[in-house]
């Protein structure tokens, strides 16, 4: 099933997922203790088989990145330091890269996939969509909301899904070229958006 | 991939910050991917302006739903694990990221004169990947400003071997890296060119234990020789990496 971004629990709430005992975990990681990396697993492998399964919806290959994600956090615990960003963001975006790597790497040799992402992208962009309240104190959503449409859709296909400008072009039936331009304008005005609000 | 140009290097720096947008949207094609790598590699606000992207997209990704994985997953990782206990150990690609970060546990004491001039930072970090390991190997990286690793060189003190792979240490034309172990209070003892490729140096006298012990000791440092190395046996150029190591 592919589930809409705006369904996932926001998971700031749950103590035991707090930022401090997440990066407990990963500072204990990083002195080669096993069972730090375990209870850092239990905690956070189905938000980010979540994150992963956006973007390659092949369940085995996505447990495969999820894998690739957990040895690749035991050999780079120590590098994580609260300026690279939460503790859980920092996990999200381990996961997303190791994923579109992935996704890359067998697109070179099959070419684009189709993906069905339309449904939950629609929802985003639907101001009444009553799912689309649980983002709505986020200041990321807001900003997100006065981007122009197909902007703001390239954007979160992309993060959320992996899409590279080939696959939006193929998508939209425009040139990369027009994509790219896109995602640039979008993203400069969420800039924008996010920073004055700050 | 006309559309894909990329940026030249010195295009605006709004420019700049989008292509770094882009880079954790996933959407650079490889060329532009390169470029960012430098970028990020050399330039702490770069790295900095990285961030901020990641910091203001990062709600997208926890909007994921949770999606328990099969039995099956950690017990493969259990055992990945067990197959590679401690990082970082191999000379391999994948263990220059670790590798590279890895740096920061060790207390770095940087500074010699000539590297200083040379205008780059110096950093190498030697440990062995645990002290109590029996397997003799050791690995250091050698890198300009804790960042991008410029050398990857692993000790194997029972071969008597080490590898040495340059990662993005490059040689001015016509001229040659060449590495040295200096110990405490000796004369530098060269450790070969630094090539192209893999290779495998011997090392003489520092194969024992002891000597092993010793080599966190002693300094790495790379120098700008003619062609084919020193003419002299002793470092005759600039150095260009060097740094004391110290075990924490």
């Amino acid at each position: 099933m592919r589930a809409s971004p705006l369904r996932g629990d926001l998971p700031a709430d749950d103590p035991a997922r707090t930022d401090a005992a997440l990066a407990g975990f990963i500072a204990t990681i990083a002195r080669h203790d096993e069972a730090a990396l375990r209870a850092l697993y239990d905690r956070t492998a189905p938000k980010l088989l979540g994150v992963i399964l956006r973007i390659q919806p092949d369940r085995g290959a996505a447990e495969d990145v999820l894998q690739d994600v957990f040895l690749r956090v035991w050999q780079n615990a120590a590098s994580y330091s609260p300026a690279a960003g939460r503790p859980l963001a920092w996990l999200c975006a381990i996961a997303r890269n190791r994923a579109i790597d992935g996704l890359r790497r067998r697109r070179e040799v099959q070419g684009p996939i189709n993906e069905d992402g339309e449904d939950w992208v629609e929802r985003l962009v639907d101001p009444h969509d009553s799912e689309g309240t649980i983002l709505g104190r986020n200041a990321l959503q807001a900003c997100l909301g006065r981007l122009e449409a197909l902007h703001r859709d390239c954007i979160v296909l992309a993060y959320c899904e992996g899409q590279s400008r080939e696959d939006l072009a193929l998508r939209y039936d425009r040139p990369v070229s027009t994509i790219k331009t896109w995602l640039h304008r979008g993203l400069a005005t969420l800039r924008g958006c996010l920073d004055g609000a700050a | 991939m006309s559309a894909g140009t990329p940026s030249d290097p010195g295009a605006s720096s709004g420019d700049r910050d989008l292509r770094l947008a882009e880079s954790v949207l996933g959407t650079l094609d490889p060329a532009e991917r390169a470029l960012v790598e430098r970028e990020l590699a050399t330039d702490p606000a770069a790295r900095a302006a990285r961030d901020a992207w990641e910091r203001r997209l990062a709600p997208l990704a926890l909007t994921a739903p949770e999606i328990a994985p099969g039995p099956d997953v950690w017990p493969a990782i259990a055992r990945a694990l067990a197959r590679a206990p401690a990082p970082p150990i191999a000379a391999n690609d994948d263990a220059i990221g670790p590798l590279r970060r890895s740096l920061r546990r060790w207390r770095l004491a940087t500074g010699t004169a000539a590297a200083l001039a040379a205008g780059l930072a110096l950093v190498i970090a030697l440990g062995p990947s645990r002290p109590t390991d029996a397997d003799g190997r050791y690995v250091a990286v050698v890198s300009r400003g804790g960042e991008a690793p410029a050398l990857l060189v692993s000790v194997d003190t029972r071969a008597g071997t080490a590898r040495v792979r340059p990662v993005e240490a490059q040689a001015p034309a016509g001229r040659s890296l060449e590495l040295w172990y200096v110990g405490a209070g000796q004369a530098p003892k060269t450790l070969g060119l630094v090539g192209s490729g893999t290779r495998g140096l011997s090392l003489d006298g520092l194969t024992t234990p002891a000597a092993a012990d010793a080599l966190a000791d002693g300094t790495f440092a790379v120098s700008v020789e003619p062609e084919g190395g020193s003419p002299t046996g002793q470092p005759t150029g600039p150095v260009v990496y060097s740094g004391r190591l110290i075990r924490d």
